[in-house]
């Protein structure tokens, strides 16, 4: 097995509402090998894109609040780290692309004084040098024309371009983990193709890891390698890509599965989507024992009562169910 | 409905809007949002109308309605030409023609209850003398228990809210809903509750719909026919199940290839496209897709393909596919 680059262990991380303290996170474990994509899949709220901010210690304190967990990279834990010290991981070591690259880019900075930051930031180099170094990064990112685009405001790109831009950045200073969080989600499906065959091109020119949050099972099987399903603040099932999504063995993850209309199904006239029933339960009304039970159609007494653990079926799969895996 | 009139039938229907006028900025182009789209809508038929953001289907969806006035062209509901209506009789043909839209939060206002909002459709067509039986029913209808009367929208889900968006829009028992994006919004556990409960309304009201999205599989899961739009233009229009065995246009094919899947591999001519979708205040020449189109030929940029009919029912505006 190849090299673990990141290790999540048990991380909880706790909000404070006017309503009372949640867990959003609430003890996730995962290993990202090095090279591999791995992706973190699920709906809203079930703090996916918390467990991501946390790893690069973004999350606003308060409200937010790491309470318990180790997010070990090369043998030092970050979340013992000083402000000082994650400076020096964050953009460098570890750098992070977000959903909506309008709001993620400052609209009053042309894209060229955005680049050379990160640059500037790490790297003993004048501007004129990290502006060169800008331009070839953009071009890398198949950016027509780089050298004007450094001169221009982020306004002027289309979204397909300004993810470019984002992802140009995030890759200044090479880092060994990329965590993508929805890439694509605010781009129109061509773009989004696009931009998922650029990651993938540069993942493997780079060796780096990527950690990709997402809630498209289309876009997980397009690039990783491995998926989390998480529901409720938890990892409930864990396993390589195909293997997972060909026989899941969580009920939510079968849900997941199959409620997706798929291109290309021999379609019914009138066959109605398999749904999963009921809604994402809020943070505040966190069902007893497994939390997934109200929406289950596999549900029994056990799971309103006791919470199933995150078992091992073989080395690369883990899930958490009652159920045996094969009998849903 | 008289036999001799389709429908509902759009000619030629344009909407230009006029250049925002910027500061320091010499910008007199007009955006040709929907530059002549033509399509017949039989009673009780789910057309899909795809195509990237920006490319016109919710302009397209807004004129048909007239909530936007047209530039030109013409669209006939049951016959008659909207264009020609005054204001209180188009007023009273809405009561046939209902839109649902794609973010519950920003359609349902938030300081009305859902009973209130719900009530507001009988209010405005002054029907019904036992409205609030009316409202219990719709609620009923759409799978939402009596007590949301009460409620507002932000003691909502978006799922349970776009529940609300669609009882709104059956209130009256329309016979054509457009329905502009209406799952995007949601969770994908969600989308497929609603888009079973849009199934079982159409099954049981006979609604015609208008169904706009960008997402080939839930389109083709949920049309009869499906119109590919690509700058303000239908670019190919067929029945769900021919577009998706054999689109013809390369546009069509690339979208459809573009789509991320376990099934994607299915298609195996793989057509990819390059860039993005040129302003449609500077529209290209010839072709509006030969920029990006792989397979381009000289004549595609010269020359601008009208659509053609290549098998029953199946139109496509291009040089190369169209023999």
């Amino acid at each position: 097995m190849s090299q673990i680059e990141l290790d999540v262990r048990n991380l909880k991380v706790s909000f404070s509402t006017p309503q009372g303290n949640f867990l959003a996170v609430n003890g996730i474990n995962f290993q990202l090998r090095s090279g591999e994509t791995l992706a973190l899949v699920g709906e809203s709220g079930c703090g996916k894109t918390v467990s991501a901010l946390s790893i690069l210690r973004l999350l606003p304190t308060p409200p937010a609040k790491i309470t318990s967990g180790e997010i070990i990279y090369s043998n030092k834990d970050l979340l013992t780290l000083n402000a000082k010290q994650m400076r020096e991981i964050r953009g460098k070591e570890i750098a992070m692309i977000f959903q909506d690259p309008m709001t993620s880019l400052n609209p009053v900075l042309t894209i060229g004084e955005q680049l050379i930051e990160t640059l500037l930031r790490h790297k003993s180099i004048n501007r004129k040098e990290a502006l060169k170094i800008s331009a070839q990064l953009l071009g890398k990112v198949e950016l027509p024309s780089p050298e004007d685009k450094l001169k221009q405001f982020p306004h002027q790109l289309s979204g397909g371009m300004r993810q470019r831009v984002m992802i140009a950045m995030a890759l200044a200073c090479e880092p060994k983990i990329l965590i993508a969080d929805e890439p694509t989600t605010a781009l129109d499906v061509l773009i989004q193709a696009q931009i998922l065959e650029l990651l993938e091109n540069l993942k493997k020119e780079n060796g780096m890891s990527m950690l990709l949050i997402t809630h498209d099972l289309g876009v997980v099987t397009e690039i990783a390698e491995r998926v989390m399903v998480m529901y409720a603040g938890e990892g409930v099932e864990t396993g390589a890509t195909k293997d997972l999504l060909d026989n899941p063995h969580h009920p939510y993850t079968k849900g997941l599965i199959s409620s997706r209309p798929h291109l290309g199904s021999a379609r019914e006239k009138g066959q109605r989507l398999t749904e999963i029933s009921g809604s994402v339960p809020t943070p505040h009304q966190r069902p007893t024992g497994c939390a997934f039970h109200p929406r289950c159609d596999w549900s029994t007494e056990q799971c309103k009562v006791q919470k199933p653990l995150l078992e091992n079926t073989n080395q690369n799969r883990q899930f958490s169910c009652h159920l045996q895996p094969g009998s849903i | 409905m008289t036999d001799n009139h389709p429908f509902l039938e759009v000619r030629n229907l344009k909407k230009h809007f006029p250049p925002r006028k910027i500061i320091l900025e010499n910008n007199t182009a007009l955006v040709r949002a929907v530059d002549g789209i033509s399509f017949i809508l039989k009673e009780g038929e789910t057309l899909g109308l795809v195509g990237e953001s920006g490319c016109g289907k919710s302009t397209a969806a807004r004129t048909l309605l007239r909530l936007e006035p047209p530039t030109s062209g013409s669209v006939h509901f049951k016959g008659k030409n909207l264009a020609s209506l005054s204001e209180a009789e188009l007023r009273s043909q809405r009561k046939e023609m209902q839109m649902i839209f794609q973010d519950p939060f920003s359609s349902i206002n938030p300081r009305r209850k859902i009973g209130d909002v719900l009530r507001e459709p009988f209010a405005i067509h002054g029907s019904k003398e036992n409205v609030s039986e009316a409202v219990m029913g719709l609620l009923d209808q759409v799978g939402l228990s009596s007590d949301y009367v009460n409620r507002y929208s932000h003691e909502m889900s978006g799922g349970q809210l776009q529940r609300v968006g669609i009882a709104r829009a059956i209130a009256l028992n329309p016979t054509l809903v457009v329905a502009d994006e209406p799952v995007s919004a949601l969770d994908v556990s969600i989308q497929a509750q609603i888009i079973n409960l849009l199934m079982d309304l159409r099954e049981k009201m006979e609604i015609a719909f208008l169904f706009i999205s960008h997402d080939m599989s839930v389109v083709e899961y949920f049309c009869d026919r499906v119109a590919v739009m690509y700058l303000g233009k239908i670019v190919e229009i067929a029945s769900s199940e021919e577009i998706y065995k054999k689109p013809a246009h390369p546009y069509t094919e690339a979208l459809l290839n573009a789509v991320p899947g376990v099934e994607s591999g299915q298609i195996k001519q793989k057509i990819k496209v390059r860039g993005d979708i040129p302003d449609p205040s500077n529209p290209p020449q010839g072709c509006s897709f030969h920029t990006r189109c792989p397979i381009k030929e000289k004549q595609c940029e010269e020359m601008e393909p009208t659509l053609k009919e290549i098998a029953p029912g199946h139109h496509v505006a291009c040089f190369l596919r169209e023999g």
